[in-house]
Parts: structure tokens; C-alpha cells; sequence
């Protein structure tokens, strides 16, 4: 011990660098290859050696390719194919005899697979469940021919409107059937019994009747038929059931099965359900309000991250105590213990690549990684006590362990005035113009008011002139007369020399065609060539717009451009009824050239 | 036991073997569920591509029977911004269970985002049948409610909602249907019992301080707004309304140190710059006053109250053409203000505009009768004492005094944009009696309760400075 002590002080001096850091690398690995969730870590000393391995319940990349694999420090010991993708691991004790090595369960699907010295020991099923009555004597019907595929359909969709207990698969499938394959549906089905199976969503362990770190624990199970499972540890036979109103994401357990436990389970509703030993259905409730993201028990005090990236401390009640908000998104969270110092704390993993750890709502210590944190979990790793496992987002597993001087001092993070009070603020200067410009205003201040009022009302009187004369003469290219509302605009198109021309020429009205009107075009002939300068518009239909083209050939060489005035006219009157002047682009065809 | 087991454990991986092989020989159907476990932790971590990968292969297996898939796809779509697509499987969710609350509370909830408030209320009263005691159900039908401008109906849906679980939210609702109601003081009763619920709440607390100063009771304002800062030193609507009642008292320069905090926090606030100018000007740093103001004005062209401190400091820097251009500017925004005309008028005046300005007065004196007799009793002392010379200049200082502490007013109010426009209007004549104190903000910080006898020296020490310009 005393050498372990001193070779850790050494370790200390050395990394002088680091002495803030209260932990030391140990081992990082980008890819390592490991997918998973904190809920498929486990610490174990699988053989009894005193060394702990880690257990993963790997998905694999894209979740393909789900393994089991064990580590013993940095490297892979073993590493095994599984049938299914593994929900949950966990490590108990199944029974008192000597060696006390501990079993290792694996929830997949609808079984957990029990391992014993790594080998496949058991596999738990879940029970199938009870078949709506009502179905199964639909089923039993139609396999003595007594009912039509048709009826079988219809009676069907009335269990599942109405009906508590929902209906099998087979039953579902068959009412998604066209019409033309149900007889052979059910010809190919009807023999088969119908089953409801559910599937295992969360896992975790509870100690049977001591309190002891090495005692015998059952295993926990949560379904996805919103049910709590407690299985017995060497029988695998169900000791109780108890009912969810909503699917459990996460269980935190205390206490002993045969006397006095708690189970909290936090559900895919949000809400968190606490259940006592006596109660079949929870006895309090936690309304978030918002997704749970990781669910740790610290003392008597339940942590819950949501995915409002806050952290909520409650009591064991369902109190609210304390809200934390996080920078970031939280991904997964878990509970660190450092036994040699009773500390017990939070590790949530943050989206933006960072740990934090938290006491109640102060925080501790923050972990910068190179990834963000995906899972994590804290223990005792081959013969170090406190090493904290990290898997990331790229796979990529990171080995820490805290050290043995580490403590944790609350306090160290923010107190007193936030740190941007310090910054300075960045008030806009002003120039020696401007102050040069205020000099002048005070001093002429009278003149400038006038002479600006004055131009002001020339300016207005200026533009309601224009504007006069627009309407006199038609030069809008809207028409408000009464008989003839129209609308037109005008877009060129082309680079030059050739360009083409469309007019959108739109009546406005709400109900009378318009007949018998002509556009004509005014241009510098010496600039512009025009196919036709006159032409007939056709009749036009309330509503529409009529794209009326024609081309413009440019005949300058010089690059100049010019106006081309659109008068629309109505036969047989010389004032146009609206106008438009179109600014003829430069033709660059002509410029390259 | 133990032998019993013994031939189990071989069976472990044959029977996953064998399990597999069953499967191509008959179409075994897959368990729907298998998957949602997956799904679920990857949406809760916000892995929405590593999600929809599971939940097209899982839809694909089930051949779209998966309910719980389709129920996170349609979250993930909401969250992406394609409430319509959301709404259709949230739908089709509802067809596959139909006695499941949850689905139709999402579809409503989608109604609800499509601005659909009717639709909603009836597909939230369909859940409500379902499931009698859902919290989020009243809450959500309360708030349709708001948006149906039915605030009775609303209150009721709220309270129910509090009776079967307390949530913050719910009493954030209930308080802004009596502010839209105009009801302060039980907007108050609100707040206070959602503080006495969740006493580390800054944005109630905040909620609550802002209240309590519009209503001047500036003792208890102080007190949560301060509670807020404690809880959370960064809560900017908390450091403006706090910063901007320092600012009345005259500590312009704590003002100032606290607003380096939002400064930081929103560096485009327009309300911030307004107060951090206003701070300025009481500090009588004119320059940096008027550069703030503008950045102000320029973040929020069209409020009206940053236009007003504009024109009343360049009145104070005599830069009168200019203070005309703000002044004209603001009434454009706010007709109804006497006091912009009042103002107006004064510029007028010193730009020798006599007979507009007149016309400004008398706008002004049908806007405000009473503040114009007021006015004119203060300005009593000054007007004997001068004579004609005198006479244009003092008339526009004490104005310039008053404006003064209004216009630190405007600020505060403006700080809450979610308050502000309620409070607006109320605050900005109520605050005129206690502005009168505007003296204060030349002179050492003195109580804000009690302004007659600081007003009645206040004239004549600010024409006294005008002067010394």
C-alpha cells in the first residue's frame, strides 16, 4: 500500500503538467470500435481472479453487428457473436457457493442469456402473453371454416377499436391484407396458435435479502408491455410483477428484495415512477414534462437528465429539489463512487464533448474528451479502484483513472460575478468629423432645419408632380380605367446581340374579356430592328396573364443602349391606354466581340 | 436445479440457431416491438440519422405496423419542421392503436403548430376521454384555448391542469392570460404561487419583479429580481429591469458594470443599448450617449421610446434640427404621447419655428392636460425669474429633466419583450409622477418615493447647466 502510495506521488511530480487534472490517462483508443449504451457496461471480476474485466454488450457500427466482448485493460479477451441486439448487461451472484465469481446477464430481445465463466449458463425467456380471448376464438373459427375471411376482418377491427388487451401479429397483418390475399393468409395461418410476445427494454439488479457488496441479487426486468419483472437469481422464476402506465427507459433500485426495496423507473411518457415492495403500481410520480435522458440515484436523492439538457434533483417522494441547466445537450449519465472518500456523484457525458461531474448541483470537475461521451460507467477496473470507462460516439473507448489524491472540492466552480462582467463594453467611438458636424449644427442649426424643410417640401412636391403627370398621361403600366383594367410587364431576356422581349399583359377585371386592343413599340431605328412594331393583341380572359413575345435585334455596335416604350392602345384611339418603358440591356454579345 | 440446467445451457446459442432458421422456413412474424427500446435511446440522445436508419429498417421488417416507429419518426419530422408530414403519421398512429390517448394528443399537438387551434381543442377533448387525468391535456387545451382568445375556458383548463400536477408552464399560462386580460394583480397572485412552487425559477421570479415595477412597488420588485440574479447571474431580462431601477436611483455606473453582463450575453439587444445610453447621459457623457442610442435605434429602427431618448439628447447637446428628425420620427411610431410633442416643441422653439411649435403645444396640451398644468406650476419659479431671453430656454430644460427619467422608464419596460407590450402603455404614464424626481439623477441618489420637494429645485439647477454649455 505504501508503495502504491509513494509510486503515485511520483506519477504525480512527473506529470507536473497535469497536476491540475485530478485523473490520468490510461489508455485511449479512436478505434476501438466499441457502440454502446452506459446500460451495456459492466465492471466484473468475471473470474474470480481479483482482476476486474469490463463487459460490453457491443451493437456493433450502425448496430449490425451485435457482439459481446470483454476487456481486460487495454486489450480484448474475448469476444463473441450474439443472436440479438443487447438491451442491457449486468453482473450478479447467483448463489452463495465458493468460488463467488459472479454470473453475467445479457438482455436481448425477448430472453436474457445468463453467463457463467463467460460460458452461455441459461436463457430466461419471457413468458408468452395471454392472447385476446375474443381473437383466439375468432382464429379457432376460422380454422374449422365456420367464418369468412370478410367477417374474420370485420370482427377483428372491432377488437382492436374497443378492445383492452391489443392483437397479435398475426392479426394485424391480416387486417392489412387486400382483399384478393386474405383467403390464402388465412388457409397458410389459421392452424398456428396466436402469441403476443414482448421484449426486454431495460435491466438491472437487486440485492435478494443482504445489503453487502457480494451478495446474491435478482435481476430487474423492464418490458416493453409496460410491466417490472424480479426474477429469482437461481431459479429464474418471476418472484413479482408489477405494471407501468408507460414503457420503462431506465430503473434505479435500493434496498433488498425480501425486505424493503424501491424501484424507480423512469418511462417513455417522461414520467418517473417510484414503486415501493408492497405496491403493485406506482405509488409516486414524476411528471418532466420532457424526455429522460439517464436516471442515477445519489444517496437518497434521484439525479434525472431531460433532453432540455437540464439536470433535476428530486427526493425520494418525487419532490423537485434542484434544476441544473447543462451547455449542452446531455447523451448519457451515471453514478461515480469513490468508496475510499464517500463521495458519491453525477457523470453526465454532454454533446459538446465534455463530462461533468456534479455533487447535488455543484459542480465538481469537467472532462474535456476528443469525442463526445456515448457511454460511461465507473468502478474498479483490473486492480484500480476508481477508473472511469468512456465509449465514444466514434467508437473510440477512453480509460481514466482517478487519482488516488484527487479530491473533490465543491465550490472550485463559478461564485461571485459571472466572468463577462469583466469584459469591457465595446461602445461605438465616434469621429473627430463627427464631433466637427455637432459643432456645426449648433452653430447653424436654424439654417440646416430650414434648408432641409424647404428641399423636403420641393422633394414631395416633386414627386406628386411625376406622379400626376404619370396618371394623365398613361405612363403607368397599370390601367385604372373602369372599362379596361389592365396590367403589364415587361422582361428581356438574352445576352445581345438578339434579344427577346415578353410582354405580360394581364386583364384585371373581374368578369369582362377585353377585345380588340393593339400594342405598338416606339424605338430609335437606327438602334433596334423589331420584327413587327404593331400588332393585334388577342381577346383577354379575366385573370390570365398573356405572354405576348417578340424579338429586338440590336443594331449598335457601340454598345449603346436605349428605350423601347410599350403603348398598349385600344382600336381606333390615339391615347394609349398604358405604357411601359423597358431599358434595353447593353448587348455584350456585340462588346466581346 | 443445477442439472437441470445443465442441458439449458447448451441450448443458448442452438436455439438462437434454430430460431433463425425457423424463420425462412414459415413467414414467423418478427415481435413489432423488438426494436423500440433502440429507437427511443437514440431519439433521446438526439441521434435523429442513427433513429431513422432503425426506424426504416424496423418498418421494413414489420412492413409498417411498428407503431412506436412511426410515432418517432413523426417526432423527429415535428422536430425537423415538417409539422404537416408529422401529422399524417401521427395519424396513422392513431388507426394502428386506437385507444391509445398519447397518439391524439400528438396529433393535436401538431394541429396546434399548424396554427390549427380548433381542430386541436376538439382532438384534445378525444384524449381527454381517453386518459381523464392527464396533466399535459388540460395545460394544452388551456393554451388553445388563449389562442382562441377564450380566457375564461382557458383559465378553467389551467386550473384543472394545477389541480391534477403543479407545473411551472401552467402557471406561465395562467399569469399571461390575466396580463392579456390587463389584470396586474392577479397576474401577481399567479406568479406568486409559482414562486412559492418552484422558488428557483428565474424566469419566474423575473416574471414577477418586472411586475412589481410596473405597478412601482419597487421594494419587492428589486427583491425577486435580485432572487433571480442569485439563481442565475446571467439572466439578462433580470440584469436589465434590475440595471435600468438602479439607473432611476442614479448608480450609473453599478448600472453600467451589470449590463457588461448581457452586453455579452445579447450583444443585439436594442432595449440594452438603449439603457447602457441612457446610463451615459445621466453620467452626462452626451458622445457615448448618443452613439449608444444609435446602435439602439439602429438594432430597432421603429421603437419609438429609444427615437424619444434620441431627440432629448440632442435637445440637450442643442443639436436641435437633429433632435427634430427623432422627435418627428417617434410620433410617427407613438401619436398618442404628449410628451413627445411637449418635446417637439421645445425643438421648434429653439429652431425658431414659433408657430409650429405652438401647434405642438397645443397638441400636446389636448394629448395631456393634466401633465401640461402640472408642468406649468413647476416651471412657475423659473418663468418669473427670467424674462423673454430667458423665457425659450428654461421651458425646454425641466422638460428635458422629466424626459429624463422616463426615459430611463421606457428602457425597463422594453427590456421584457414578452411584458413589454403589455406594460407599455400603462407604465409610461404611470411613471411620470415618480420621474418628476428626474432631479435625482443629477443630484445624489435620493429615495424615489417622495419627489415634490427634489422637483421644485430641479428647474432652476438644470436651466443653470443648460446654460453653462
Amino acid at each position: 500500500m505504501a508503495a502504491a502510495s509513494s509510486s503515485d506521488s511520483d506519477s504525480g511530480r512527473a506529470e507536473s503538467s497535469e497536476a491540475s487534472s485530478k485523473w490520468l490517462d490510461a489508455h485511449y483508443d479512436p478505434m476501438a470500435n466499441i457502440h454502446t449504451f452506459s446500460s451495456c457496461l459492466a465492471l466484473a471480476d468475471l473470474h474470480g481472479d481479483g482482476e476486474y474485466k469490463l463487459v460490453v454488450g457491443d451493437l456493433g457500427p450502425g448496430g449490425q453487428q451485435p457482439r459481446l466482448k470483454v476487456l481486460k485493460g487495454p486489450t480484448m479477451l474475448t469476444e463473441s457473436p450474439l443472436p440479438a441486439l443487447p438491451a442491457s448487461a449486468a453482473t450478479f451472484l447467483m448463489e452463495q457457493h465458493e468460488p463467488r465469481t459472479p454470473a453475467l446477464a445479457l438482455a436481448s430481445g425477448p430472453c436474457v442469456y445468463v453467463y457463467k465463466n463467460l460460458r452461455p449458463y441459461f436463457k430466461f425467456s419471457l413468458p408468452q402473453l395471454p392472447p385476446n380471448p375474443l381473437e383466439q376464438d375468432l382464429w379457432n373459427q376460422a380454422k374449422e371454416d365456420q367464418i369468412d375471411p370478410l367477417t374474420l376482418k370485420e370482427m377483428l377491427e372491432g377488437i382492436r377499436e374497443k378492445a383492452e388487451v391489443p392483437l397479435s401479429v398475426q392479426s394485424l397483418r391480416f387486417l392489412q391484407l387486400e382483399l384478393s390475399e386474405m383467403e390464402a393468409f388465412v388457409n397458410q395461418h389459421k392452424s398456428r396458435a396466436i402469441k403476443r410476445q414482448t421484449v426486454i427494454t431495460t435491466m438491472t439488479t437487486l440485492k435478494k435479502n443482504l445489503a453487502d457488496e457480494d451478495a446474491v441479487s435478482c435481476l430487474v426486468l423492464g418490458t416493453e408491455n409496460k410491466e417490472l419483472l424480479v426474477l429469482d437469481p437461481e431459479a429464474f422464476t418471476i418472484l413479482a410483477k408489477m405494471s407501468l402506465p408507460s414503457v420503462p427507459v431506465f430503473l434505479e433500485v435500493s434496498g433488498q428484495f425480501d425486505v424493503e426495496f424501491r424501484l424507480t423507473a423512469a418511462c417513455r411518457n417522461g414520467n418517473i415512477y417510484i414503486l415501493r415492495r408492497d405496491s403493485k403500481h406506482p405509488k409516486y410520480c414524476i411528471e418532466l414534462s420532457a424526455q429522460p435522458v439517464g436516471l442515477v440515484r445519489v444517496h437518497k436523492i434521484l439525479v434525472v437528465g431531460s433532453n432540455q439538457d437540464s439536470l433535476h434533483g428530486f427526493t425520494h417522494k418525487g419532490k423537485k429539489l434542484w434544476t441544473v441547466q447543462m451547455p449542452a445537450a446531455i447523451l448519457t449519465m451515471n453514478l461515480l463512487e469513490q468508496r475510499s472518500r464517500g463521495l458519491q456523484a453525477v457523470m453526465a457525458a454532454l454533446a459538446n464533448g465534455e463530462v461533468h461531474i456534479y455533487r447535488d448541483k455543484t459542480l465538481l470537475n469537467v472532462i474535456h474528451t476528443p469525442d463526445a461521451v456515448t457511454s460511461l460507467c465507473f468502478g474498479r477496473y483490473g486492480r484500480e479502484d476508481n477508473t472511469l470507462i468512456m465509449t465514444t460516439r466514434g467508437g473510440g473507448l477512453i480509460i481514466k483513472i482517478l487519482k488516488r489524491t484527487a479530491v473533490f472540492v465543491e465550490g472550485t466552480g463559478e461564485v461571485g460575478p459571472p466572468l463577462a462582467q469583466a469584459t469591457k463594453l465595446s461602445v461605438p467611438r465616434k469621429t473627430r468629423l463627427y464631433v466637427d458636424q455637432t459643432l456645426r449644427e449648433r452653430e447653424a442649426g436654424i439654417a440646416m432645419h430650414r434648408t432641409f424643410q424647404t428641399d423636403l417640401y420641393l422633394l414631395r412636391l416633386r414627386a406628386s408632380r411625376a406622379y400626376v403627370q404619370a396618371l394623365e398621361s398613361s405612363l403607368s403600366p397599370m390601367s385604372t380605367t373602369t372599362r379596361e383594367p389592365l396590367k403589364l410587364h415587361a422582361v428581356v431576356q438574352g445576352l445581345g446581340p438578339t434579344f427577346k422581349l415578353t410582354l405580360h399583359l394581364q386583364n384585371t377585371s373581374t368578369a369582362r374579356p377585353v377585345l380588340g386592343l393593339q400594342v405598338c413599340f416606339l424605338y430609335n431605328e437606327a438602334l433596334y430592328a423589331l420584327p413587327r412594331a404593331f400588332f393585334k393583341v388577342p381577346l383577354l380572359v379575366p385573370g390570365l396573364s398573356y405572354p405576348l413575345e417578340t424579338f429586338v435585334e440590336s443594331l449598335s455596335r457601340k454598345g449603346i443602349s436605349d428605350i423601347i416604350k410599350v403603348l398598349v392602345l385600344r382600336e381606333g384611339q390615339s391615347a394609349p391606354l398604358l405604357s411601359a418603358h423597358i431599358n434595353m440591356p447593353v448587348s455584350e454579345g456585340l462588346a466581346a466581340a | 436445479m443445477a442439472e437441470e440446467k445443465l442441458p439449458s445451457k447448451t441450448q443458448v446459442p442452438a436455439s438462437a440457431e434454430s430460431q433463425k432458421a425457423r424463420q425462412k422456413k414459415a413467414p414467423e412474424f418478427p415481435i413489432l416491438e423488438k426494436q423500440n427500446w433502440l429507437i427511443h435511446l437514440h431519439y433521446i440522445r438526439k441521434d435523429y440519422e442513427a433513429c431513422k436508419a432503425v426506424i426504416k429498417e424496423q418498418l421494413q421488417e414489420t412492413q409498417g405496423l411498428c407503431e412506436y416507429a412511426i410515432y418517432v419518426q413523426a417526432l423527429i419530422f415535428r422536430l425537423e419542421g415538417n409539422i404537416q408530414e408529422s401529422l399524417e403519421l401521427f395519424q396513422t398512429c392513431a388507426i394502428l392503436s386506437p385507444q391509445c390517448a398519447d397518439n391524439l394528443k400528438q396529433v393535436a399537438r401538431s394541429l396546434f403548430l399548424l396554427g390549427k387551434h380548433k381542430a386541436a381543442t376538439e382532438v384534445y377533448n378525444e384524449a381527454a376521454k381517453l386518459n381523464q387525468k392527464d396533466w399535459e391535456i388540460c395545460h394544452n387545451l388551456g393554451v388553445c384555448y388563449i389562442y382562441l382568445k377564450q380566457f375564461n375556458k382557458a383559465q378553467d383548463h389551467l386550473h384543472s391542469a394545477l389541480q391534477l400536477n403543479r407545473h411551472d408552464l401552467t402557471y406561465i399560462m395562467l399569469g399571461k392570460i390575466h396580463l392579456l386580460e390587463g389584470d396586474l394583480h392577479k397576474a401577481i397572485e399567479i406568479y406568486k404561487k409559482a414562486v412559492e412552487f418552484s422558488p428557483e425559477n428565474t424566469e419566474l421570479l423575473t416574471t414577477l419583479g418586472l411586475l412589481y415595477l410596473q405597478l412601482g412597488v419597487y421594494q419587492k420588485a428589486f427583491e425577486h429580481l435580485g432572487n433571480a440574479l442569485t439563481y442565475d447571474p446571467t439572466n439578462y431580462k433580470a440584469i436589465l429591469a434590475a440595471g435600468s431601477m438602479m439607473q432611476t436611483h442614479g448608480d450609473f455606473d453599478v448600472a453600467l458594470t451589470k449590463y457588461r453582463v448581457v452586453a455579452c450575453a445579447v450583444p443585439e439587444s436594442p432595449p440594452l443599448w438603449n439603457n447602457i445610453g441612457m446610463c451615459f447621459f445621466g453620467k452626462k457623457k452626451y458622445v457615448a450617449a448618443i452613439s449608444c442610442l444609435k446602435r439602439a435605434n439602429y438594432l430597432a429602427p421603429f421603437d419609438w421610446k429609444i427615437l424619444y431618448n434620441l431627440g432629448l439628447v440632442h435637445l440637450t447637446m442643442q443639436q436641435y434640427a437633429s433632435a427634430f428628425h427623432f422627435l418627428s420620427a417617434a410620433i410617427n411610431f407613438q401619436p398618442k404621447l404628449g410628451e413627445l410633442y411637449m418635446l417637439l416643441a421645445v425643438a421648434l422653439t429653439n429652431l425658431e419655428d414659433i408657430e409650429n411649435a405652438k401647434r405642438a403645444y397645443a397638441e400636446a396640451v389636448r394629448l395631456d392636460k393634466y401633465k401640461m398644468v402640472e408642468m406649468a406650476q413647476k416651471l412657475g419659479a423659473a418663468l418669473q425669474v427670467g424674462e423673454a431671453l430667458v423665457w425659450t430656454k428654461p421651458v425646454k430644460d425641466p422638460k428635458s429633466k422629466h424626459r429624463t427619467t422616463s426615459a430611463g422608464k421606457p428602457a425597463t419596460l422594453g427590456s421584457n419583450q414578452a411584458l413589454g407590450q403589455a406594460m407599455s402603455s400603462a407604465a409610461a404614464f404611470r411613471k411620470l409622477p415618480s420621474g418628476a424626481a428626474g432631479a435625482q439623477l443629477q443630484k445624489p441618489p435620493s429615495l424615489p418615493l417622495e419627489p415634490e420637494p427634489t422637483v421644485e429645485a430641479s428647474p432652476a439647477e438644470a436651466s443653470g447647466k443648460m446654460r453653462e454649455k
